[in-house]
């Protein structure tokens, strides 16, 4: 009956309005609802709870604990591990995708990419293992290195320390750096080099010129991506240290496991929130280079 | 005027087992327009990526105004080209592009971009000089790699299929564009092509090369009525084969005898190479030697396809006005209007 | 000449190759050397690898990730192939909502996520495993997003419905017996990339507190950790044979879009 009233009082708009939802919208309606219950509904419900206090009211303080120590040594620690896994790995990733693509043949450039797939996505337990074997006290590389007359662990060196972390992340930044800018690579076009030497310039020129501008924002673009992927890695950090190196993912999985208590239930949350926030500012700039530079990859 | 003539001799280029040019010959004078011609994988591309330096050939000498540039680097040739599309730098303006060859040359900015706006207006797209490639169309991407190719005054100018991306119309004004722009600047231009109509409206000389050998280079008219090979002369415009039988230097065709104009080994069973304008179709005769399949109108001409006794598919070419009787299924007779023609053997 | 050795005698890409191989491998083959030591026998052989596999948890973990994983994939086919048709023959205004939502995990670090995950669900969706699959489609939908909608992106989709719905099929039938058969390079890429990461998710899992095959080997590590070893090693293998099958059945990246 109510329907029936509606439709009366507004019959053309009532309809037009069902048609251009059913249109619109309904055959998006099992994605649109899978996403927003298992994932924008846990992310908007993180971000409300990290404003609530221990009585439910509404407050600042869990952020304002998450800037303090020890929460803020862990943020500059992951920034920075982020920051220098990224870096360090960015450049020689960046040459090695270079030369794959450009002189690899067509056999090779398959196999790197499957490599580098699995490669990008170890991490954990079993990447612990292999670093644990090759450079840990009595690692295979640190015989080999010890016999050459250089001690890895005659300083505080271990695996489970910034330094050893960031070895270890180095195993999957170099293939993801494989993988995210081997397509800018591609874009390339041999007639932009075939028409910088035709214009007369030579190698360097042709870098300066043209190389080098048309792969700077890939370049940046995959270092945020790299950058966002060692902020918040949490698996291998977790398998290799044991609470001696803070760290925000870690400092988060420790409060959720009730490993670590907390005064405020929702500090975890308030960290969260931050971690999204500076994964975001690597992340969007990111996907918005990307598909900036898409327009010349046509 | 800086142009300079152009000289291929003996060059050859291998890749892998595929043989590219095998000994090609070809010159070039000074502010001519010469168009190679020829299929797809007859070589017509390496020739001109040996001239501008951009594969080195396995044997011979590339000469520019006599002078050996065969080892000279790409970069050091001063030859200027226009490759077929996406050429353009995308992260520079338009007149950025334009004066890259003078920025490479070290000519300040100035003088560089007076002379980049000097070539865009030629081009008609001074308008566009701020923007960047990727908002132009297809035809102006082209005109812009054109004035970017002739901006540093070129002794050569390479043309790589510039048009052969582009949609019909466009192809055809940018076609006479870049022939009035090449005349009024007198700069020696080759021009790789696979289009016959585009390389004989716009060229002085017409090569057309056939697996890596300069079969013929001619003018557009000569290359049309006087092919010196069969393959060339299937190659340009349309051509009957008739098949036919020689002796005494003549061939019998449609039941009159014909003068065989260049004999090379052909005897006994040949085919005549016949344009369809030179064969008249003549209705209500009393000797038809052939049936009318169709006509097609094409305004002031029209297409008469028939079929001989013997099966043949000769096509015709006649002006409109005495086609009128023409009709699919009327008995005709065919006639071959050249004294003289070209025959190939089977 | 001189071109033709150029061209094959590759020194940059042989040394970059070298120094990649040495990275990769060292700590590989250390760990395997490890994984094949019988420190009670001295010398070498399988017997960590056999001891992990004789375990009975090994069989109901390798069992229990691989229908997740099952699952995970059914759910992003079901869901991510009608809605990308769809969006791609009506070139709806919801587009660029989706493929906006599609990126949108790439931003939320998965730690951010689990937290989020533990707290927002009603028990009824807390207590079944069955929430696994569907977080992992969400850490997935990227991926498989862009797979599918670039493989529906290089085929003449509109043409190709409005054949098959012509010649009589309904949509059901369109989308099961022409529209995946014609883009199965990206549905192979998709549920590859999709069964690899269900498989191998720690993260999500371990703060869930739920098991899967990954968080066992923590256990097991403390146990035997020569077996966990082995363990690792096997479990390395896994995502490798899965993405060969990737690069098998995907066209190459020079075959796809360009015009």
């Amino acid at each position: 009956m109510t329907l029936q009233v509606i439709e009366e009082g507004a019959p053309t708009r009532g309809r037009a309005f069902l048609a251009s939802f059913i249109k619109n919208f309904l055959p998006a309606a099992p994605l649109l609802l899978i996403v927003g219950f298992f994932f924008l509904f846990p992310i908007a419900r993180l971000i409300y709870v990290s404003f609530l206090s221990n009585e439910n009211t509404f407050t600042f303080s869990n952020f304002a604990t998450a800037t303090q120590e020890p929460y803020r040594t862990g943020f500059i620690n992951s920034i920075k591990i982020g920051l220098l896994s990224g870096a360090i790995a960015a450049f020689p990733g960046a040459i090695a995708a270079y030369f794959i693509e450009t002189r690899g043949g067509s056999k090779l450039r398959r196999t790197i990419a499957v490599m580098s797939g699995v490669l990008a996505n170890t991490g954990g337990i079993p990447l612990a293992f292999m670093f644990y074997a090759a450079l840990g006290i009595q690692g295979q590389l640190t015989k080999i290195l010890k016999f050459f007359g250089w001690d890895l662990y005659a300083g505080t060196f271990s695996l489970g320390s910034f330094l050893g972390l960031l070895i270890v992340y180095l195993y999957f930044q170099l293939p993801l750096m494989v993988i995210v800018f081997s397509p800018a690579i591609v874009s390339l076009r041999r007639e932009w080099s075939e028409a910088a030497r035709n214009l007369g310039a030579n190698q360097f020129n042709y870098w300066i010129r043209i190389g080098i501008p048309l792969l700077f924002p890939s370049f940046i673009a995959s270092f945020l991506l790299l950058f966002a992927s060692g902020f918040s890695a949490y698996a291998t950090a977790n398998a290799l240290t044991v609470g001696n190196l803070p760290l925000t993912p870690l400092q988060i999985g420790g409060l959720l496991d009730g490993n670590v208590s907390a005064s405020q239930l929702n500090l975890g949350k308030a960290l969260g929130v931050v971690m999204i926030l500076i994964s975001a500012c690597a992340v969007i700039p990111y996907l918005a280079i990307q598909r900036r530079s898409a327009r010349w990859q046509k | 005027m800086s142009s300079k003539s152009l000289t291929l001799n003996n060059i050859s280029k291998r890749f892998g087992n595929v043989t590219a040019l095998d000994n090609f010959n070809l010159e070039v004078g000074v502010g001519e327009l010469v168009a190679l011609l020829g299929p797809s994988g007859c070589g017509k591309t390496t020739a001109l990526r040996v001239v501008a330096g951009l594969e080195h050939q396995d044997n011979g000498t590339v000469l520019v105004a006599e002078k050996n540039i065969s080892d000279v680097p790409a970069h050091k040739r001063n030859m200027g080209m226009v490759f077929q599309a996406y050429s353009l730098f995308p992260n520079l303006t338009v007149e950025e592009n334009v004066a890259f060859g003078l920025q490479m040359r070290k000519v300040n900015k100035s003088v560089r971009l007076k002379k980049a706006h000097q070539l865009l207006d030629l081009v008609g797209l001074d308008s566009q000089s701020k923007r960047f490639t990727h908002q132009l169309s297809g035809g102006q991407q082209q005109r812009v790699a054109l004035a970017r190719a002739l901006a540093f005054e070129p002794e050569i100018l390479l043309l790589d299929e510039p048009l052969s991306a582009l949609d019909a119309q466009v192809r055809v004004n940018l076609r006479e564009e870049i022939r009035r722009l090449q005349l009024s600047l007198g700069t020696t231009t080759l021009f790789v092509t696979h289009d016959q109509e585009e390389a004989m409206a716009i060229s002085d000389r017409v090569g057309v090369m056939n697996q890596g050998v300069l079969e013929q280079i001619d003018t557009p008219d000569a290359l049309y009525n006087k092919p010196t090979s069969s393959f060339v002369a299937g190659f340009v415009g349309t051509m009957n084969r008739i098949p036919a039988q020689i002796s005494d230097g003549m061939v019998e065709i449609f039941g009159s005898k014909v003068v065989v104009l260049k004999r090379g080994n052909e005897s006994g069973q040949v085919v005549a190479l016949i344009r369809p304008e030179s064969i008249s179709v003549v209705a209500n005769s009393s000797q038809p030697n052939a049936k009318v399949l169709t006509r097609s109108f094409m305004g002031a001409s029209s297409n008469i396809i028939c079929q001989t006794g013997d099966g043949t598919i000769v096509q015709s070419l006649m002006t409109s006005a005495s086609t009128g009787d023409l009709h699919p299924g009327s008995s005709v007779q065919l006639r071959v209007l050249s004294p003289e023609v070209l025959v190939a053997n089977v | 000449m001189a071109k033709v050795i150029k061209s094959k005698f590759q020194l940059p890409l042989v040394l970059t190759l070298l120094i990649l191989m040495f990275f990769v491998f060292v700590p590989m083959i250390s760990a395997f050397e490890y994984s094949i030591r019988t420190p009670a026998k001295g010398g070498y052989g399988w017997d960590s690898y056999l001891w992990a596999i004789r375990k009975e948890e090994f069989l109901y973990y390798i069992i229990r990730s691989t229908w997740l994983a099952g699952v995970t994939v059914l759910i992003t086919l079901f869901v991510l192939v009608p809605t990308l048709t769809w969006i791609h023959l009506s070139n709806s205004k919801v587009r660029g909502l989706i493929d906006g939502l599609s990126l949108l995990p790439l931003v939320i670090p998965v730690v951010a996520f689990a937290v989020g995950a533990q707290i927002s669900f009603p028990e009824f969706v807390k207590n079944t495993v069955l929430e696994l699959p569907f977080l992992y489609f969400v850490l997935a939908l990227p991926y498989a997003y862009r797979a599918l909608d670039i493989g529906l992106s290089a085929i003449p989709l509109k043409t190709i419905t409005e054949a098959a719905r012509s010649a009589g099929a309904n949509w059901l039938r369109t989308i099961t017996s022409v529209i995946i058969p014609v883009i199965r390079g990206s549905v192979m890429a998709t549920i590859a990339l999709t069964f690899a990461l269900s498989l191998g998710e720690f993260t999500l899992t371990v703060l869930l507190h739920w098991d899967t095959f990954p968080t066992w080997v923590t256990y097991v590590a403390q146990e035997n950790i020569l077996g966990a070893i082995a363990i690792s090693m096997m479990s390395l293998i896994l995502p490798f044979l899965l993405l060969t099958i990737i690069t098998l059945f995907v066209p190459e990246r020079s075959t796809q879009g360009r015009k």
